[in-house]
């Protein structure tokens, strides 16, 4: 079969009657799990492996993807109007979503999202079909010194993030790397930072902390000042006018297609690097928003741009992701593994032999991730308007129904009380993290990348010895890090003489 | 007084229980238990793993034929061991199962690895699943085309491996160590398929691990078996050197083959289905053999071929011995791989 045959077969499958109405009802599994804090695309997958067992291969696949791909989606929606981030992923929309949301510009923020979000999958989705014939040469490219150094350049992000200055930012950051040592350390299986108790032997739980860090310290700031979550909007919006400030969002995702094209390239791009995972890439895109525009003294304080560069990258992750996993059958992620299993269910082969002799469910898996995010974009507007009014409801109402969702979310991972307890923890450090205007985005996407760079640099040592840093690819790396950190602290420098005069 | 009041409430449903369901109780009773009951399954890892696959393979079977309806529960962490203390401590009604990483808890149990409050022995099992061949694959790219490639090219030839103490890095410590292989092992990698990724870049050369996970590489031309933990090879393993054979040949042979079948014994423990110490012999006889039918119903059989999943079946009571066998060694064979689980050698 050739790679076009593949495709109009893919394409035709993808539409069929027997194939649509499961990556319909997929997709709609997806936004709803989410839209609930804690539960995150390999949870959804999870759950619709389950029901694999009777079905045919494209059907399958049609589903256990389609409510993969929506679950940003979801998560991006209660990230803007809660500020409680349905998955990791989520995190880096945070930063100016729910600010949109207090200027009274939810239905725009929201809109944007969705639209970005449909995009970047869309280009993630182009992406992996136009790598199909060099794809493993493509993924082979990264091995232990270049994902460190990929990391590395990532963290220096954090620099460029935020509102607060660089140096707070570097403090978190640090902070964060430091909080992803906690538990046993898989290389000399010493125990670290666990304090004697067997929950911290595992190490920090991601869902948890982002839960702790970003919706339940909210929930604290909301608390003591009380009032509304949105904060400068005396009433919740009518239906009409979050519909008009929807159309205004995707027409302003569409205005910015430059924007969302270079986003959606960073998501595809890090997607495709093994063991790196969604979160970095949301902030990446973010940093890489903020440091383009025109406006960035805007940025942190509801600017649209800063919604849809995450979002965007966001769901074009999952093209690049996929890549890696269909070349080798090799998963890069939990999500990809449950993928893996799916398949296995239905019967199909991964690696190359799926790219020569199936690569008709290639082209159905990339279908239904473009028809999936249209279909969740649809479907996630219709919820705005009865989730947005919530949004006005007082504090005193709102604090404990939303504390309840939370503690379930941080519950319903691992089952585990003590993950509640963390969320508690990391709430409580949040706050005062907002309060004395520290990064928690910087510290995060410490926490996050903590794993890569730590795991990266042993086996880089360890493969190639001390000098793993003059090899091209990562010296290449290592001098683009230098180079950005040492424009943004030679602006800061600038821009501070230039404010002295005054 | 509330964990006064809870054990007393334990205690006094633990009495009720053993009073209702006695010894006296009949197969027939002991199925209308289980009939439209919950039992509870742990899987020790994530889900979308191996042990998670083939425990979503086999419920709906073991569900047919208990009557019960089976709850998946993914309770990962410590390396398999937290789902594994779950299980062990869990109450003995005969409501609660798992499947468990056996040759692996038999490893920590040995070096008394933090977290293993369990003892392998004591687990009433059900039977196994599935026990794994163990082989060591050579990347077709670093020009190693066989097992006198690997000790004759006069270099060590580099490892991959997972974490201390995971199977990929015992089995090369201990067989390196037992055939005297020149050879440099890493380990550090987050999962096999990372080994296999850095294999495929010529970062490593070769790697220990299941034939199940090495097949779809081998077929694709990515890897191929030079060594194998097999006495009576089969299949793709005909005419390959067993481990065995280049032992025997060696000086001390014997000492050598001792090593190596206490070796085999932990992989023989495989991924048993294992419920808590305690279990009345009544409902063991019946989970026993609702796991018997299961494992040899023929629609079973053909979902796990469709699936590429292979299949060891063992009875409960072989189960137990196998697993006995893998816990008691000779004091130096012990002391061996203690230190290899350690990192020590």
């Amino acid at each position: 079969m050739t790679i076009f045959e593949g495709m109009a077969s893919g394409l035709l499958q993808s539409t069929s009657l027997t194939v649509f109405p499961y990556l319909f009802v997929g997709s709609l599994f997806g936004l709803i799990i989410g839209i609930i804090p804690g539960l995150s695309g390999h949870f959804a997958m999870a759950m619709a492996v389950t029901f694999l067992y009777t079905m045919e291969p494209a059907t399958g696949i049609a589903f256990i993807l389609a409510a993969h791909a929506t679950v940003a989606q979801g998560g991006g929606l209660t990230a803007i109007l809660f500020s409680t981030p349905g998955t990791g992923q989520n995190a880096a929309t945070l930063l100016d979503g729910p600010p949109m949301r207090d200027k009274g510009q939810a239905g725009i923020a929201v809109g944007a999202a969705m639209a970005s979000c449909f995009l970047g999958a869309t280009f993630g989705a182009a992406v992996l079909a136009l790598l199909i014939p060099v794809l493993r040469e493509v993924v082979l490219f990264f091995g232990p010194p270049e994902v460190f150094f990929l990391a590395f350049l990532a963290l220096t992000f954090v620099a460029v993030l935020g509102k607060e200055d660089m140096t707070r930012s570097l403090i978190a950051a640090l902070l964060g790397m430091l909080l992803a040592m906690v538990g046993v350390d898989n290389v000399t299986n010493t125990f670290r930072f666990t304090l004697g108790s067997d929950h911290l032997a595992d190490g920090l739980q991601l869902v948890p902390v982002i839960l702790g860090l970003f919706a339940v310290a909210e929930m604290i700031d909301l608390w003591v000042r009380g009032g509304t979550l949105a904060k400068e909007v005396p009433q919740a919006l009518s239906a009409k006018e979050t519909q008009r400030q929807i159309f205004t969002g995707i027409g302003l995702a569409f205005k910015n297609w430059w924007l969302v094209l270079r986003c959606s390239a960073i998501g595809t791009g890090m997607g495709l690097i093994p063991g790196l995972g969604s979160a970095p890439a949301a902030f990446v895109a973010y940093g890489h928003a903020k440091q383009s525009s025109k406006n960035k003294e805007t940025f942190g304080k509801g600017n649209v741009e800063g919604v849809i560069g995450p979002e965007a990258a966001n769901d074009a992750v999952e093209g690049g992701a996929l890549a890696s996993t269909l070349a080798f059958g090799i998963p890069g992620s939990s999500s990809m593994a449950i993928l893996l299993s799916g398949l296995f269910i239905l019967g199909l082969d991964t690696g190359p032999r799926m790219l020569t002799q199936n690569v008709d469910i290639v082209f159905v898996m990339i279908f239904t991730i473009i028809f999936g995010n249209l279909i969740g974009t649809i479907f996630g507007m219709f919820l705005v308007n009865p989730l947005s009014r919530a949004t006005s409801i007082r504090a005193s109402v709102m604090v404990p129904v939303l504390m309840s969702v939370i503690a379930t979310g941080a519950y319903a991972g691992d089952r585990a009380i003590f993950h509640i307890g963390v969320a508690i923890v990391f709430g409580i450090l949040g706050y005062g993290m907002k309060v004395l205007n520290y990064s928690r985005a910087a510290l995060l996407i410490g926490f996050v990348l903590g794993f890569a760079v730590e795991k990266n640099l042993y086996l880089a040592l360890l493969l190639d010895g001390p000098l793993f840093v003059l090899q091209p690819i990562p010296l290449g790396l290592l001098v683009t890090t230098i180079v950005f950190l040492g424009w943004n602290i030679f602006t800061i420098y600038r821009d501070r003489t230039k404010v002295i005069p005054k | 007084m509330r964990r006064i009041f809870l054990k007393s409430a334990a205690a006094a449903a633990l009495a009720i229980t053993t009073i209702g369901f006695g010894s006296t109780a009949s197969a027939d009773e002991v199925g209308d238990f289980y009939k439209g009951n919950v039992i509870k399954w742990i899987v020790p890892y994530d889900p979308g793993g191996g042990y998670d696959k083939y425990s979503r393979l086999i419920i709906p079977y073991f569900e047919k034929h208990t009557g019960a309806r089976v709850d998946i529960v993914n309770l990962p962490g410590s390396g398999g061991m937290k789902g594994a203390v779950e299980i062990f401590n869990s109450p003995s009604d005969g409501l609660t199962v798992g499947i468990i990483n056996g040759s692996a808890m038999v490893t920590n149990q040995l070096a008394e690895i933090e977290g293993a409050n369990y003892k392998v022995g004591d687990y009433n099992f059900l039977g196994r699943i599935v026990a794994d061949k163990r082989v060591m694959v050579a990347s077709t790219l670093s020009g190693i085309n066989s097992y006198e490639d690997l000790i004759d090219n006069g270099k060590a030839e580099i490892i991959g491996a997972t974490g201390l103490g995971g199977s990929t890095y015992v089995d090369a410590v201990i067989v390196g160590d037992v055939l005297n292989i020149e050879q440099r092992v890493v380990h550090g990698f987050d999962r096999s398929g990372d080994i296999r990724t850095a294999m495929l870049r010529g970062d490593v050369q070769a790697m220990w691990g299941s034939l199940g996970s090495a097949l779809g590489g081998i077929e694709d031309g990515d890897h191929k078996v030079i060594l194998h933990g097999e006495k009576n090879p089969t299949g793709v393993l005909v005419g390959i050197p067993s481990i065995y054979d280049i032992a025997m040949g060696m000086e001390d042979g014997a000492r050598k083959v001792t090593i190596l079948e206490s070796w085999e014994a932990l992989s023989a423990v495989g991924r048993p289905v294992a419920a808590p110490p305690g279990v009345s012999e009544d409902r063991l006889t019946f989970l026993r053999n609702a796991f018997d039918q299961a494992m040899n119903d023929p629609e079973f059989l053909a979902a796990a071929k469709k699936g590429k999943r292979e299949l060891s079946f063992a009875s409960g009571l072989d189960m137990s011995k196998i697993a006995k066998a893998a816990t008691v060694l000779e004091a130096d064979v012990e002391a061996l791989f203690v230190k290899a689980i350690r990192g020590e050698i």
